[in-house]
């Protein structure tokens, strides 16, 4: 059977900050008025990604109070919420949406406040993303077990602290010339180990920053494909069991199982070479994902950091930044302007990218494949 | 209110002891009392109880701020190797954050998780604490 292909034809993104004097629609809107600017026309599908809206802005439905902010009425829309990797599920919802014959351009925006509380209120929030009965409230929280993860990992491999501050140093590097990014600012290997500790050996500088932000992808079949179209080959995804289950800790199970079922889309390209996105809310996970993915040997991959040319480049979570339910859509966006026009500084003449993304310690993962078209 | 009184009234069981689910089809043991295996999904499972002893295997300190948290702040966060062979994610107390070290023998006893002060409700459930050479 021939499967009907979808595009992703143009993208959005706001610069993510602490955004205090614009609310989630604001946030919406923004993306929206780009996305009419640079496509002339209006989706007949609208998915939006957010983890927090209903924690953070006490807002349910936020997709249908979107159309109705837009005045996009008739619009059909869906919310997504698949923690962390919320922004890639509602690509993979609306890809398939698309090749369904439902609709020929499906919107999706992938939007998150963070900053409308004190960050402990968003830090409890986050922390939902873990089970509630069993690890919310017994006071565990994504970056304890990302501590555990990393200390682990540096006993394991004979890691030290500073060889896996190799990540927000590239991460960092890679942000200051990302116009939408966060953290605008280089850091150094004793500037992360003497940062303040979150959950030891974590620190600050090894984890993702607080802030709000919006991106948006418009996903078309070929009949509404624009000319700066990039392919989305496909989408896979799979969950894991909970940190304490695993035999081994070091390696993420939820990226490895999607990874199975995709690798052979990419022929024989060699991923050091491939546009690569990975999910690092914490710096152990960007290292890990490396390693799952088989980009790195196992307990390897600080020393590769460096010399990937094409990895995370507008900085990552670490510093770009990470509005929880948009993240995989700036993933998305920055991925496809860096292969129609080039992104922070970067061109790229490769065929395909590939985007990681997981939720907590790989509750979740989301892998998406895409081609040059 | 920090959490639901039926919520928290509904999982006691599993807040005030440490359950392992023995899975009778693919013969793994998993923490916490289950109606299937986490493994396999097998709803042919027993229930038995843990002693509640076990070693410390790996921890981090936590300085994570989280609503209403922040008085018993650092906390020691930690996995722990039950004397029945499965691990446990916990917090570890009666310890000084600088004196913990992987390798110590923990046993589980009833702590206050978090409470609705000034006067409400108090959460109670489990932690685990340094077993004392005698």
């Amino acid at each position: 059977m021939q499967v009907s292909k979808a595009f992703i034809s143009a993208a959005c993104m706001t610069k993510i900050g602490r955004h205090f004097k614009l609310g989630i629609k604001n946030l919406i809107h923004e993306v929206t008025a780009c996305m009419e600017e640079k496509t002339g026309s209006r989706p007949d599908y609208l998915i939006v990604a957010s983890a927090l809206s209903a924690l953070q802005t006490h807002q349910l439905d936020i997709a249908s109070i979107t159309t109705q902010y837009l005045g996009w009425n008739n619009i059909p829309s869906m919310r997504v919420e698949t923690g962390e990797t919320s922004g890639i599920a509602a690509l993979e919802l609306a890809q398939y949406i698309v090749r369904s014959g439902a609709a020929s351009k499906v919107l999706v925006i992938g939007v998150e406040k963070m900053t409308e509380y004190p960050s402990n209120k968003v830090n409890a929030d986050y922390a939902k993303i873990l089970d509630y009965d069993t690890e919310y409230v017994r006071n565990i929280t994504p970056p304890n077990y990302a501590a555990l993860v990393m200390k682990e990992y540096m006993r394991k491999y004979g890691v030290t602290r500073d060889d896996v501050a190799e990540w927000p140093v590239r991460m960092h590097a890679n942000a200051v010339s990302n116009p939408y990014a966060q953290l605008r600012f280089p850091v150094s290997k004793e500037g992360v180990r003497n940062a303040m500790v979150i959950s030891e050996p974590i620190t600050l500088l090894d984890a993702f920053p607080i802030g709000d932000g919006a991106a948006a992808v418009l996903v078309t079949d070929e009949s509404a494909r624009g000319k700066d179209a990039v392919e989305v080959v496909a989408i896979t995804s799979a969950s894991a069991p909970s940190l304490y289950l695993r035999d081994d800790m070091t390696e993420l199970p939820a990226t490895k199982a999607a990874w199975a079922s995709l690798r052979r889309k990419l022929e024989a390209q060699r991923l050091d070479e491939v546009a690569l996105q990975v999910h690092d809310s914490y710096s152990i996970y960007g290292i890990l994902a490396l390693e799952t993915l088989g980009v790195s040997d196992r307990g390897k991959a600080c020393s590769i950091i460096p010399s990937l040319e094409y990895l995370n480049v507008g900085g990552g979570l670490k510093a770009r930044g990470h509005p929880i339910g948009a993240t995989g859509l700036y993933q998305v966006a920055e991925t496809y302007e860096l292969m129609i026009e080039g992104f922070a500084g970067k061109q790229y003449s490769g065929e395909y990218a590939l985007i990681h993304s997981m939720s907590g310690p790989d509750y979740n993962a989301r892998l998406a494949l895409l081609r040059r078209w | 209110m920090k959490h639901s009184i039926p919520i928290f009234w509904r999982n006691r069981e599993s807040h005030y002891r440490i359950k392992i689910t023995k899975c009778n089809a693919c013969g793994k043991p998993a923490y916490f009392g289950r109606d299937r295996c986490p493994y396999c999904g097998s709803r042919n499972v027993t229930i038995i109880e843990s002693e509640g002893k076990g070693i410390l295997v790996n921890f981090t300190i936590s300085y994570y701020r989280r609503e209403g948290d922040e008085e018993h702040l650092p906390r020691i966060i930690g996995l722990i190797r039950l004397d029945e062979g499965i691990m446990v994610p916990g917090e570890i107390v009666d310890i000084d954050p600088s004196e913990v070290k992987e390798g110590i023998r923990v046993e589980a006893v009833l702590r206050r998780y978090s409470s609705d002060d000034p006067y409400g409700l108090i959460y109670y459930g489990l932690k685990f604490i340094p077993i004392l050479k005698k």
